[in-house]
């Protein structure tokens, strides 16, 4: 939310100053700096960037009409949902020459087949982000999701856990935790994925998704569930703050949330030229390098890894081995009433 | 009859503009409130045409959900004991404050006004912010308070992420709205009754009871209403720094709206929030008129 207000004013500068705008909503935190300006100077425009920090915030907005940006970085449910509302435009591929670059396996998939709407943009995972040097301390394993989950575990860090506020995450990793798929939707198995969250739940000191990179990074909080480009975040945060403590990540060995994000052009969009302009600029190796080298998210763009720092190749919670890969799951989007029996289980678990 | 026509057309343009974003909307989360949620957010259609015949697609499930199972109204209880309770603090804190600036002289008073306002100088999100830093573990006022704890031997207190936290900020954020109406009452309060009365052989405390306080009562009234509607659909607070269970009804509407994509369910609980309210402030506003002017 700081970063709305970090909006408004670029907003109005950026009408002075400049009368091309891209305008960008895209994740918290999900594009370097250094990209944005080499773009701003290529393109001669201002880039305009609104966040979100969960799926059903972005479709919330997009949905209730504010539908004019020119770049959107959905998920990949969320760019399927996009596609059957009629919200996307097709992609101009004669103006995307780069798109060679793009690796095999993230491209052609069954939520946009041909990739006719949308394009891979980065990957990340969601997992568990911890303070090392309290983990050693007290001689807690976090490479697994009892971390958040096992009252025995939680007792020893209690009021030192945030999870995400975000149902469809939270959900996906308690049904990890006990064993079913992420996209379970069977009413049995989410109640017992519940139960699972409502016997956590004292242990923790917040549901959040949006300061949890802060709170780890002071030490306020010793494990968050959340984004690992998040969690990459606040290690180099911490580091720089010359913080006594460190700050790491891990994929869990039960298996996570693998989200693919998307770069696709609303139908309303105000100038579908330069969006183009971007998303060709994004394919190209050295700046889609800058997502995995500065903000810290897997790359689905194969052209980019020679660019890509030897240790950052080597974080297997952003770049997952074979194995591991195997148990990570994408979201599907859920139907109505799905919808209807999580948001029932969710507000019954946030109440008690 | 002139006289009376130039009122009704001052009084058009606002009671038109209430209409209009009051009622209308009000109106449109009934209907709102029968239909089915759309797949992708939005409402489903409420009607379909099949071999030329019309069908309504209209449910009471909606409203059937609200009653069954207890954990909206409890909710909405809990909200209304926050709301409440906020208020009455904004009410303790603030009667003294307006009270010694509406006695203070007058050459002071805009200067004390304007201290009482200057918070909103500052953006709402950006004054939570810092109540962030201040409830954190690491934050001055829990270190202090922690090694006092710590001293009697005690638990050490954790604020961040706590309904004394949410408490504290609604009340931090809402205590303008509470003096500024008091002030404007008892600044306009008579000095000639209190002078009269104390000839009369009242002493300080009749005098306050007996005139100040009930002719301040339209002044608390006003701040009261001014206060508790804000803090009872309130949800940045909560979704900041209310721990686990800290969430309030505005959170749970908020949710069926952007995470749920239920704008049917939605429309039933914000129905059901502003029915309470406007029943609430009907009560209040019995309390709040002074007396002798029934039905002023």
């Amino acid at each position: 939310m700081k970063k709305f207000l970090c909006c408004v004013v670029l907003g109005l500068s950026q009408t002075v100053l400049a009368d091309k705008a891209l305008n960008l909503f895209n994740w918290n935190d999900y594009i370097a700096d250094e990209t944005v300006a080499r773009f701003e100077s290529e393109c001669g425009c201002k880039v305009v960037q609104d966040y979100f920090s969960a799926t059903e915030e972005m479709m919330a907005k997009l949905l209730a009409g504010n539908g004019d940006y020119d770049i959107v970085i959905p998920t990949q449910n969320a760019v399927e949902a996009l596609v059957k509302q009629g919200f996307l435009t097709p992609l101009d591929k004669s103006k995307l020459s780069n798109i060679g670059n793009m690796a095999a396996g993230f491209m052609n998939k069954s939520y946009d087949p041909g990739n006719t709407y949308s394009l891979p943009y980065a990957f990340t995972t969601t997992l568990i982000g911890y303070n090392e040097t309290k983990m050693a301390e007290l001689g807690l394993e976090p490479g697994d999701w009892s971390i958040i989950f096992d009252p025995k575990v939680l007792s020893k860090i209690k009021g030192k856990v945030t999870v995400m506020d975000d149902s469809e995450e939270l959900f996906a990793a308690a049904l990890k935790y006990l064993g079913y798929s992420a996209n379970d939707s069977d009413e049995k198995h989410l109640k017992e994925a519940q139960a699972v969250i409502l016997k956590a739940k004292p242990y923790w000191a917040a549901f959040n998704s949006s300061s949890y990179i802060k709170e780890l990074t002071v030490g306020n909080i010793w494990v968050a569930h959340g984004y690992s480009s998040d969690m990459f975040q606040a290690r180099s945060d911490a580091a720089e703050a010359g913080r006594s403590f460190t700050v790491n990540f891990v994929i869990p060995k039960q298996g996570a949330v693998l989200a693919l994000d998307n770069m696709v052009i609303p139908r309303k969009a105000r100038s579908p030229e330069l969006a183009h302009q971007f998303i060709n600029f994004m394919m190209r190796p050295e700046n889609a390098a800058e997502l995995s080298n500065i903000v810290g998210t897997g790359n689905p763009n194969a052209a980019a890894k020679p660019f890509i720092e030897e240790e950052i190749l080597a974080i297997s919670a952003i770049f997952p081995s074979e194995q591991q890969l195997n148990s990570l799951e994408t979201l599907d989007a859920r139907n109505a009433k799905s919808r209807r029996v999580m948001s029932r289980l969710w507000t019954e678990l946030k109440v008690k | 009859m002139h006289h009376r026509l130039s009122k009704v057309l001052l009084a058009l343009p606002p009671a038109a503009y209430l209409v209009v974003f009051f009622a209308v909307p009000s109106l449109l989360m009934l209907l709102a409130s029968f239909r089915y949620p759309g797949e992708y957010g939005g409402l489903a259609p409420w009607y379909y045409i099949d071999d030329g015949q019309l069908s309504l697609d209209l449910t009471t499930e909606n409203w059937l959900r609200l009653v069954e199972s207890t954990i909206y109204l409890g909710l909405l209880l809990k909200s209304l004991g926050f709301a409440l309770l906020t208020t009455l603090i904004c009410a303790l804190m603030a009667y003294p404050l307006a009270l010694t600036i509406a006695r203070s002289p007058k050459r002071h008073r805009d200067l004390l006004l304007l201290l009482v306002i200057l918070p909103f100088w500052s953006n709402f999100l950006v004054r939570i912010y810092a109540w962030m830093i201040i409830f954190s573990p690491q934050g001055a006022l829990s270190e202090g308070l922690n090694a006092v704890t710590g001293l009697l031997g005690l638990e050490p207190v954790n604020l961040m992420f706590s309904s004394t936290a949410v408490i504290v900020c609604l009340v931090y954020v809402h205590l303008p709205f509470m003096i500024l109406p008091l002030y404007a009452n008892l600044e306009k309060h008579d000095p000639a009754l209190l002078d009269a009365a104390q000839d009369l052989g009242a002493n300080a405390r009749q005098r306050f009871w007996k005139i100040t306080w009930p002719l301040s009562l339209p002044g608390i009234y006003a701040g009261g209403v001014l206060v508790f509607i804000p803090s009872l659909g309130i949800f940045a607070i909560p979704d900041l720094l209310g721990g686990t269970n800290g969430i309030m009804i505005g959170n749970v509407i908020k949710q069926q709206f952007v995470e749920a994509r239920d704008w049917p369910f939605g429309s039933v609980l914000s129905l059901v929030l502003t029915a309470i309210t406007l029943m609430l402030v009907a009560i209040a506003g019995r309390f709040g008129r002074p007396k002798g002017t029934a039905n002023g």
